[in-house]
């Protein structure tokens, strides 16, 4: 991407996140008292300020656009082999399936999928070294945080550890 | 309590086995983590945090010390022999240090790196020990408008964090304020974007914020190219430093110190600008100007003493007020209040034993980091061996657990997913993300001094200039932003 593409985009971006707060975020999302005396003291006072700054810095960021340069710098989808988007998607999916996972079958059974699922992601060369790592990197962090640290590491439903 | 007697308190304290082995661990953590490129000091000391939890607060403290300054040191291994600095501090050490390598002098390169780290190091650890006792006593007298005004001087240093375009420096920590918001209201106790979640109510977790804006992108962007990373580490070859490149450099060592320190003392500015700065006074005073940028010895040692001047200075604003001098310092005040300590002036009062503790620890960690780094230089290629992509999904595995471990909640570990994308987001578009993470810090400060400052006054303005020290900070920062202001209209006018 080129800088002028990147000032307009985050521009762009920047103008919309300050409209949705104005009209819709702030108003439903912040509980303020009927009878505050002061406006400065009020709980919208200071989101209202920072959405106006930040409406402020998208229109310098459109304007500053307007005079950024057009070549490319940046690395970009040709860059990357083999489908990025898709690897991104995969590891999204990974994040929520962990969300999932964690209450229910445990922290320790979970990264230790999650590990072997992203190194293979990552396309590792060390199959073997990946699985291994995938065993006992979780269960040394259980070790260390259930019995050294005394975290409650969450074990979930079916399988638990001393 | 008597300086003696507060010394003594301090020395009690840290003369432990456990506290001395932290401190060396830490050092060794932070060397081997700075010299993974993509791990970072920042990354590093974050990943350190959560095992602090069960230690005692100086041993913990001193862990997380000893990782920034190995770290910091650690950043500048990659930076000279694969011309990737480990940490944003090492940037300007690339400039002759690579061209060093590339000549078959690394060995001589990093061995220059290491004397003039140890030596700043040194300087920067004397200047808070000087320096921060007397700020503290003066900071006592601080109310919420003189927090306010210190603050919001603080956040106008965001622009020397804001890289290449200010704006969107500006645009990042005004996000990270308006993240800030989130929780209940502190006058009022209402609910501010928490969407009846009571997981919100205390705001967003702070660790949990931080290691996705900065450990979690580098997941994400390893996701995008897993082949990105690979690269070819050089030889060390047969030069070594000697006594005589010391001494031809040890001006620019010292004056690259004062630089460091005098630039970590100020909240917000950080290691890398203090490199740049010494390194370019450096060149302009050495009387072998033309060959900096060739391989020139005097530009590593300006280089690396410009950014470990900064390692003890930063602690300065820490300790003394408060206030995290840079992203590193940020994470250390998290571990400070995880023990139930508040850095700040009162912490001179009720915890002076720590406060020497930490200072007696720190004048030891220069004579570790001096013989970790000399290892280090040596083992370096073992530590580059280690794959990325076993490397990265370790480092997934940790967050998970070092999240899940701050305050034993699964809500955390999602947001630490929801602000990894954020911050590759931000990546993806060039947004830096230190001032957001200052900005998420320092918001609540700004707007609770500047709430309880209108309570106090009844909604009077004039109290925000009610004294001396306001006028300061006030003063620094109109300076500041005029500053700021005219380097934009000057790089423009340069770019026409």
């Amino acid at each position: 991407m080129s800088p002028k593409v990147i000032q307009f985009r985050l521009g762009i971006g920047a103008c919309i996140v300050a409209a949705f707060l104005t009209f819709i975020g702030i108003p439903n999302w912040v509980s303020s008292p009927s009878n505050v005396q002061n406006i400065v003291l009020a709980p919208t006072f200071w989101p209202y300020v920072l959405t106006a700054m930040t409406g402020l810095a998208g229109l310098g960021l459109i304007l500053v656009a307007g005079h950024a340069s057009q070549d490319d710098e940046g690395e970009d989808e040709e860059d990357a082999s083999g489908n990025p988007w898709l690897r991104l998607a995969a590891l999204a999916a990974i994040m929520i399936a962990t969300m999932f996972a964690l209450p229910r079958i445990g922290m320790v059974w979970t990264t230790m999928v999650v590990f072997a699922l992203t190194a293979f992601l990552f396309r590792t060369r060390h199959p073997v070294t990946a699985l291994i790592c995938a065993v006992t990197i979780p269960l040394a962090l259980y070790a260390f945080f259930a019995h050294v640290a005394g975290v409650a590491i969450p074990q979930g439903n079916y399988v638990r550890l001393p | 309590m008597s300086l003696w007697d507060s010394l003594m308190a301090g020395l009690s304290l840290v003369a432990t086995f456990e506290a001395f082995f932290a401190l060396f661990a830490g050092i060794c953590i932070g060397v081997v983590g700075g010299a993974i490129p993509g791990l970072s000091a920042t990354m590093a000391v974050a990943l350190t945090l959560p095992f602090t939890f069960s230690l005692q607060p100086i041993t913990g403290i001193l862990l997380l010390l000893g990782v920034y300054k190995g770290g910091i040191f650690g950043g500048s291994i990659p930076a000279i022999l694969i011309k990737t600095p480990g940490t944003p501090a090492s940037s300007a050490t690339i400039l002759d240090g690579h061209p060093m390598a590339e000549r078959g002098e690394a060995g001589r390169a990093l061995g220059m790196a290491l004397w003039a780290s140890c030596t700043a190091d040194l300087v920067s650890n004397l200047s808070l020990i000087l320096f921060a006792g007397w700020l503290a006593s003066f900071a006592l007298s601080f109310g919420p408008p003189e927090f306010f005004a210190l603050i919001l001087f603080s956040l106008t240093i965001i622009a020397g964090v804001s890289g290449e375009s200010l704006l969107r420096g500006f645009l990042s920590a005004l996000l990270g304020l308006l993240l800030a918001t989130v929780g209940l209201d502190l006058v009022y106790g209402t609910n501010r974007f928490t969407f009846g979640d009571p997981n919100m109510m205390g705001g967003l977790n702070f660790i949990a914020v931080l290691i996705g804006l900065f450990a979690i992108p580098e997941i994400i962007s390893m996701a995008w190219n897993p082949v990105a990373h690979l690269g070819k580490a050089r030889a060390l070859g047969q030069t070594k430093v000697t006594f005589a490149d010391y001494r031809r450099s040890f001006r620019s060592i010292i004056r690259g110190s004062v630089i460091g320190v005098f630039l970590g003392s100020i909240p917000g500015i950080g290691a890398a600008p203090s490199a740049f700065l010494s390194y370019s006074e450096a060149r302009r005073k050495s009387p072998n100007k033309e060959n900096f940028g060739k391989g020139e010895i005097e530009g590593v040692a300006a280089s690396e003493a410009g950014n470990n001047g900064v390692a003890g200075a930063t602690l300065i604003p820490l300790l003394a007020l408060g206030v995290p001098g840079d992203v590193i310092t940020a994470i250390i005040i998290g571990a400070f209040m995880i023990h139930g300590l508040q850095p700040g002036p009162m912490m001179f009062i009720l915890n002076v034993d720590i406060i020497y503790g930490l200072f007696i620890g720190l004048i030891v960690s220069s004579v570790f980091l001096f013989f970790v780094g000399s290892v280090a230089i040596k083992g370096f290629r073992f530590v580059a061996d280690i794959p990325k992509r076993i490397l990265m999904p370790a480092v997934l595995v940790l967050c998970i657990y070092g999240v899940f471990a701050v305050n034993n909640n699964i809500f955390d570990v999602g947001v630490m997913f929801v602000m990894g994308w954020v911050g590759y987001i931000m990546l993806r578009y060039r947004v830096p993300a230190a001032p957001f993470l200052i900005a998420f810090i320092l918001g609540p400060l700004l707007e609770d001094n500047f709430r309880q400052s209108m309570l106090m006054s009844g909604s009077d303005p004039t109290i925000l200039l009610r004294g001396p020290i306001t006028w300061f900070f006030w003063t620094l920062t109109v300076v500041t932003i005029v500053a700021i202001v005219r380097s934009v209209v000057r790089k423009a006018r340069s770019a026409v």
